[in-house]
């Protein structure tokens, strides 16, 4: 019966979307509270509360309506809007400034993130040591808790991790969203491969200068973080790489072409997460006997995982971040959510069901702590 | 210039050569070292004969960049200005020369066909791929005539070799590798990358150089 779905087979009841929505409402609870909810300060409850609700209505909307994208994309949004306000706001507190001094460098004061990874893994093999300048262990977004969460992401999810666990991936999958149809529709796909040309770069940069060499002059990112003191034209240089970076890859190009270009053009780990997705159990497939080859997936998918080639065969790339864009996109339910080694066409709303509840348990387990510290402090402010 | 920044910035540059002379000579280059029984200790001669031919090219390009640079480069105006003016030239090339659609003609190891003797072949290739004056080589040598010690130039030169010769070493598993294409096409990607890290850092030296200057 799981096989003959139709385009509004994902949709459940009421009262069983509530149910498949009841393991994720106890553990949010438990992992947002610790078991006992502390109610006496109005403006951290209400946060707590406000998030609480926030997460586990749109899942609950996920098995109702059926969909997947939007959803995960309001989350994923809110996640990278609140993770640079607490980033900004945790730097505000401590610093009093978003740039950081040689000293904060000497005392490892700098905020850890994941984009650093790819540039650790050849000196920390060789030189059996860590070249960015944050805490092992202990204090904020220290360096082994976020390799440990992005090492279990990565494995589980592959490049579903860009989807649903990257807080950066949300600045552009907001801004691709903001026209309804794309300026520039022709983008050649050799593009692309750039972020393999990137981390080859940046991995081999950083593991002869021992200096995380992507930080320290590509991500776009530090324009929403973090960046180094203006002291010279060195600096100088690299805040305009920041912002110029942020504002064509991550705003302008976004949206123009309804793609999120950051991530498919520059970000290193994406190409690390784009081999990941060999090994992760999750996938997404094409049912080639529904599939009537209108192609609304091709044009819909962010990050040129999807070719007309490719659909014409059964097959998506590598490139996959699993974000369900396409599944939504498709009338007839031929693309679909699936697991590796089940045939295509079956078991379509187990293998979504299974997805769904991993993906989203991370991305609100990971998400929940900054998204509740932002509102708790704009609370702070307001009243 | 610190030696650590010095063996990057060489190393980056390396990269970005060795991935366009392959792109460019993997082609003519290939048969001529997988020619014959092609069995693994062959063709680890001859990869070795080529790239040790490419050091010892590099190593007399450091020399003579070292020697000619103390004569053109004494003046300190000139020494703070005019490598960050070659840099950006040199990188406007390269960022050319990857996204040019007619960089397959432009390979100089074409004229290993002339040459019959089997056993020279992979000396011949040697010579011919370190003098194919490409943008990258051009950095390099302004690189290594505006060291301060010949070291520092052999230094610029040896990670030149040791980033450009990465390309070359799955050059005997090419006929194994499945996806050529992408390859090529990260290759040719790495450097255009190559060539605005080395245009931003041109730029970066010109400004510096005039408000030191």
């Amino acid at each position: 019966m799981d096989n003959a779905l139709t385009s509004s087979g994902m949709k459940k009841s009421f009262g069983r979307s509530l149910l498949y929505t009841l393991p994720m409402f106890l553990i949010t609870f438990m992992f947002m509270t610790g078991g006992r909810p502390d109610f006496s300060r109005p403006a951290s409850a209400l946060a707590m509360v406000v998030t609480f609700l926030l997460v586990n209505i749109l899942y609950f909307l996920m098995h109702y309506t059926g969909k997947t994208d939007k959803l995960r994309a309001i989350l994923f949004i809110i996640f990278a809007l609140s993770l640079s306000f607490t980033l900004i706001n945790n730097m505000l507190e401590t610093r009093n400034s978003m740039s950081f001094s040689q000293a904060d460098i000497l005392e490892c004061k700098i905020p850890f993130c994941h984009l650093v990874i790819p540039m650790m893994i050849l000196p920390a093999a060789f030189t059996n040591s860590i070249i960015f300048p944050g805490s092992i262990i202990g204090g904020f977004a220290n360096i082994a808790s976020m390799v440990v969460l992005w090492l279990v992401a990565t494995l589980v999810l592959g490049r579903g991790f860009c989807s649903w666990g990257c807080f950066y991936g949300g600045w552009d999958d907001g801004f691709s969203r903001i026209r309804k149809k794309p300026a520039i529709k022709k983008i050649s796909e050799i593009w692309k491969w750039m972020p393999f040309a990137v981390l080859i770069m940046v991995s081999l940069t950083a593991a002869l200068s021992l200096i995380p060499t992507y930080c320290d002059w590509i991500c776009p990112f530090k324009a929403v973080t973090e960046f180094e003191q203006v002291t010279s034209v060195e600096s100088a240089t690299k805040a305009v790489i920041f912002v110029s970076l942020f504002a064509g890859l991550v705003v302008v190009l976004p949206v123009l072409t309804r793609k999120r270009t950051q991530c498919s053009f520059l970000c290193p780990l994406g190409a690390i997460n784009t081999v990941s997705n060999k090994v992760t159990p999750f996938t997404i497939k094409i049912d080639k006997k529904a599939c009537t080859e209108c192609f609304k997936c091709v044009e819909v998918c962010p990050l040129f995982a999807l070719s007309t080639e490719g659909i014409k065969e059964g097959k998506v790339s590598v490139f996959c971040s699993k974000c369900g864009k396409c599944v939504d996109a498709c009338s007839k339910n031929a693309i679909h959510f699936g697991i590796k080694g089940v045939p295509s066409g079956t078991m379509k709303n187990f293998s979504r069901n299974l997805f769904l509840f991993v993906s989203f348990l991370f991305m609100s387990v990971f998400s929940a702590g900054s998204i509740i510290n932002s509102l708790q402090s704009l609370l702070n402010l307001i009243f | 210039m610190q030696k650590k920044e010095l063996m990057t910035d060489s190393l980056i540059l390396g990269l970005s050569s060795g991935s366009s002379c392959l792109v460019t000579c993997g082609m003519v280059m290939f048969p001529y070292l997988m020619a014959g029984s092609a069995g693994v200790k062959r063709i680890a001669i001859d990869l070795s004969l080529f790239l040790l031919t490419r050091l010892v090219i590099y190593f007399i390009l450091a020399t003579l960049a070292w020697y000619f640079g103390q004569a053109l480069f004494s003046n300190q105006v000139v020494r703070n200005v005019v490598p960050g003016i070659l840099y950006i030239v040199f990188a406007v090339m390269l960022v050319w020369y990857s996204i040019s659609k007619n960089r397959n003609q432009e390979c100089p190891a074409k004229i290993v066909k002339t040459v019959n003797n089997h056993r020279l072949v992979p000396i011949f290739l040697g010579i011919v791929n370190s003098l194919g004056f490409c943008p990258a080589l051009f950095i390099i040598l302004t690189k290594g005539a505006t060291q301060g010690t010949l070291i520092q130039s052999y230094i610029a030169f040896l990670a030149f070799f040791i980033g450009s010769s990465i390309w070359f070493l799955p050059l005997p598993l090419a006929g194994k590798i499945r996806k050529k294409e992408v390859l090529k096409t990260i290759g040719i990607l790495a450097t255009g990358l190559a060539g605005i890290i080395f245009m931003i850092k041109g730029i970066t030296n010109l400004i510096g150089g005039i408000i030191n200057g």
